[in-house]
């Protein structure tokens, strides 16, 4: 069979995916949430929601608010737990040919390890993401992810239990997250996923009180991506670790952006919420550009960030 | 290696506003039409609606289906809704013409129970729009008669009684009442509800309710350690509609008595409203 181009395969490490677009945690559920939408083979890989050891209630509502060009959310990490996870949705996504990475919390050490290892033997799962960074939990959360030692620990944690690819995503809500970044690639990461959402809150004027029941939440949407995509940039300056860019990416142009800072990939996530055909649109957008552009592989538009600046 | 699901997969619809009217003060009916594949929905089900390429407002927005039909080659559906904020008030400055990304029918629906004598429609303001799509499917689709139906529609004030027009040729017998009385009694919903109630045999009725939070909350004091069997639609705020965010959480225990945080957009929004825990905010 003659090589279909545009060639859109990327690697991370270890991992291979047929395209650079994946879906981001906890904007695409368990997965099944979408299969009735879009054709989950065509997706680059599917993260699924924030797992941990035991199922959580989450965050009384009103748990989301709209935001000029975005949402804050305060779903407080509501999921079924890991085993219920290997139980009773990860059969389902099995006999599909896309990657499946699962995406971790833990509220100590030794949480996020026997997440990791519940998963590392559980069939049907390729790479494990570790949230150091959801900003909705009161405990743990922000605290590991906001020190680079503690995001080392729990970075090193998780590798001693797991074989898998393991990625670190980072959270925005620090000062240096290039200083994160250099810690958790020491501590062994095999790749890193920045951005998760921003802290913010948002005030309802006619009951003078906060709009959501937690206060404060976590922002997402177009109106975080210049954010994200300085981030990246910072991060890629400073580590050699495969970065997967995330951070309010609604179309290909978006997700462009991001890979020619230097992102392997991105991950698309409020995105599907407005459009939950989303990815398979962004997908079919970057393989216009490519023919369009004459470009045979993606991975000659990884990187290629002209530094300096615009002249125009 | 699953294939891709050969039916046509579920997705955003673009509709045409075929008529956007002020039908009472704030209160709109919009007539969309859609392609013959959107799917017919059953009463109780909603759409995600927002203007078609715009991103401000940047989510959809959830509004229950008022009505629906079909036609060989399209279909319309009706939305009624009221206009309490920016989401809302765009929507009603669409004029004929203008296009909107409709993502549905979402959503669980009401279940129906034709043997029972009397179907008691309880709506406070809005929440008329979903139990009128119900009323009219009772009627058409499961043929049951007139007389069986019965509404009781409240709002704060005259102005507020939208879907009157509709109502009046689907039911037996309308209640209207508001809480200033420029309409109807000078009552509470739900204390024109209460006066009823005796009538009611409980094992013969069943109840379908929609309204503000305070109303359903009052109705299932009033209903609690009977045998009534009443079901309730709830609104929460959306941001996906298809239980991918957890956004629109609602309080329900469980038939093993567990309470969790379950999904209004796709577990409701129909709930039974025994299982709604009602003091969680
Ligand atoms: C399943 C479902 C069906 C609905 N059906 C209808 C309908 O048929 N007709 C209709 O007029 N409305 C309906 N609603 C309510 C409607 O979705 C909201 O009024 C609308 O989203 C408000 O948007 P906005 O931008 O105008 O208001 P905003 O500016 O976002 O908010 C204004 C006010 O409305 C409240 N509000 C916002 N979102 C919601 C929400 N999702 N549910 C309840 N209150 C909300 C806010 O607390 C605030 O007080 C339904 C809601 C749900 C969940
Ligand atoms: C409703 C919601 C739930 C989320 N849940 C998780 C989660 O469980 N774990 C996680 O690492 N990130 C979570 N995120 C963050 C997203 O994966 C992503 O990093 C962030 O939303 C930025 O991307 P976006 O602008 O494309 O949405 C969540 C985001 C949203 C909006
Ligand atoms: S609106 Fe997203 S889960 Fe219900």
């Amino acid at each position: 069979m003659p090589q279909q181009y545009p060639h859109m395969a990327v690697e991370i490490g270890k991992l291979k995916l047929k395209n650079p677009v994946m879906t981001a945690s906890g904007t695409f559920g368990y997965g099944e949430e979408y299969a009735e939408y879009v054709d989950l083979n065509k997706l680059g890989a599917i993260v699924v929601k924030g797992l941990s050891l035991k199922p959580r209630l989450g965050n009384p509502p009103p748990r989301i608010i709209e935001t000029t060009g975005g949402m804050l959310n305060a779903v407080g990490l509501q999921n079924i737990g890991v085993e219920e996870f290997i139980e009773e949705k990860l059969p389902f996504l099995r006999p599909y040919d896309v990657p499946v990475i699962a995406n971790i919390y833990g509220e100590t050490y030794e949480e996020y390890r026997k997440v990791a290892r519940h998963l590392n033997d559980a069939k049907g799962v390729q790479a494990l993401e570790i949230n150091i960074s959801c900003p909705n939990v009161k405990k743990g959360g922000l605290s590991f992810g906001a020190d680079a030692k503690n995001a080392a620990a729990v970075t090193r944690r998780v590798r001693e239990e797991t074989d898998l690819p393991v990625i670190v995503k980072l959270t925005p809500n620090v000062t240096d997250i290039a200083a994160i970044a250099v810690a958790v690639e020491k501590a062994g990461a095999d790749a890193l996923s920045l951005i998760n959402t921003l802290a913010g809150m948002s005030v309802d004027v006619k009951t003078k009180s906060a709009c959501l029941k937690n206060i404060t939440g976590g922002l997402s949407g177009p109106a975080i991506k210049p954010v994200a995509l300085r981030m990246v940039w910072q991060v890629l300056q400073r580590v050699s670790l495969p970065v997967i860019g995330i951070g309010g990416i609604l179309t290909a142009n978006d997700a462009l952006e991001f890979l020619i800072l230097g992102a392997k990939a991105v991950q698309v996530g409020t995105a599907n919420f407005i459009n939950p055909h989303a990815t398979m649109d962004i997908i079919a957008g970057l393989r216009h550009y490519l023919k369009l552009n004459k470009i045979k592989d993606i991975n000659n538009i990884i990187g290629s960030f002209q530094e300096g600046g615009s002249s125009c | 290696m699953v294939k891709a699901i050969s039916k046509q997969l579920k997705g955003v619809f673009i509709g045409e506003i075929r008529q956007n009217r002020e039908v009472q003060q704030d209160h709109f009916l919009m007539k969309v039409v859609l392609p013959a594949s959107f799917a017919s929905p059953y009463p109780g089900q909603f759409v995600m609606i927002k203007v078609a390429g715009l991103n401000e407002p940047f989510l959809g927005r959830p509004i229950s289906i008022y009505s629906f039909r079909r036609k060989k080659t399209f279909c319309t559906l009706e939305l009624l809704f009221r206009v309490v904020g920016k989401g809302t008030e765009i929507l009603a400055g669409l004029i004929e013409g203008s296009q909107v990304e409709i993502h549905g029918p979402l959503g669980g629906c009401f279940a129906i129970y034709p043997e029972r004598e009397n179907i008691i429609f309880i709506a406070g303001g809005i929440g008329a729009a979903p139990l009128s799509l119900l009323a009219e499917y009772l009627c058409r689709e499961v043929c049951l008669p007139k007389s069986a139906m019965i509404f009781y529609l409240g709002a704060q004030t005259k102005t507020a009684v939208a879907g009157l027009d509709k109502l009046s040729k689907l039911c037996y017998r309308i209640h209207v009442c508001t809480d200033d009385g420029t309409l109807g009694e000078k009552a509470l919903v739900t204390q024109v509800f209460q006066k009823d109630l005796k009538k009611y045999a409980p094992d013969k009725t069943v109840i379908y309710a929609c309204g503000p939070r305070a109303m359903l909350k009052a109705l299932h004091k009033l209903l609690s350690g009977t045998r009534y069997l009443c079901q309730v639609s709830l609104e929460e705020r959306m941001a996906c509609g298809t239980g991918a965010c957890m956004g629109c959480a609602a309080a329900i225990r469980d038939k093993t008595g567990k309470v969790s945080y379950q999904r209004v957009c796709s577990e409701g929004p129909v709930f039974d409203i025994q299982q709604v825990i009602w003091d969680d905010k």
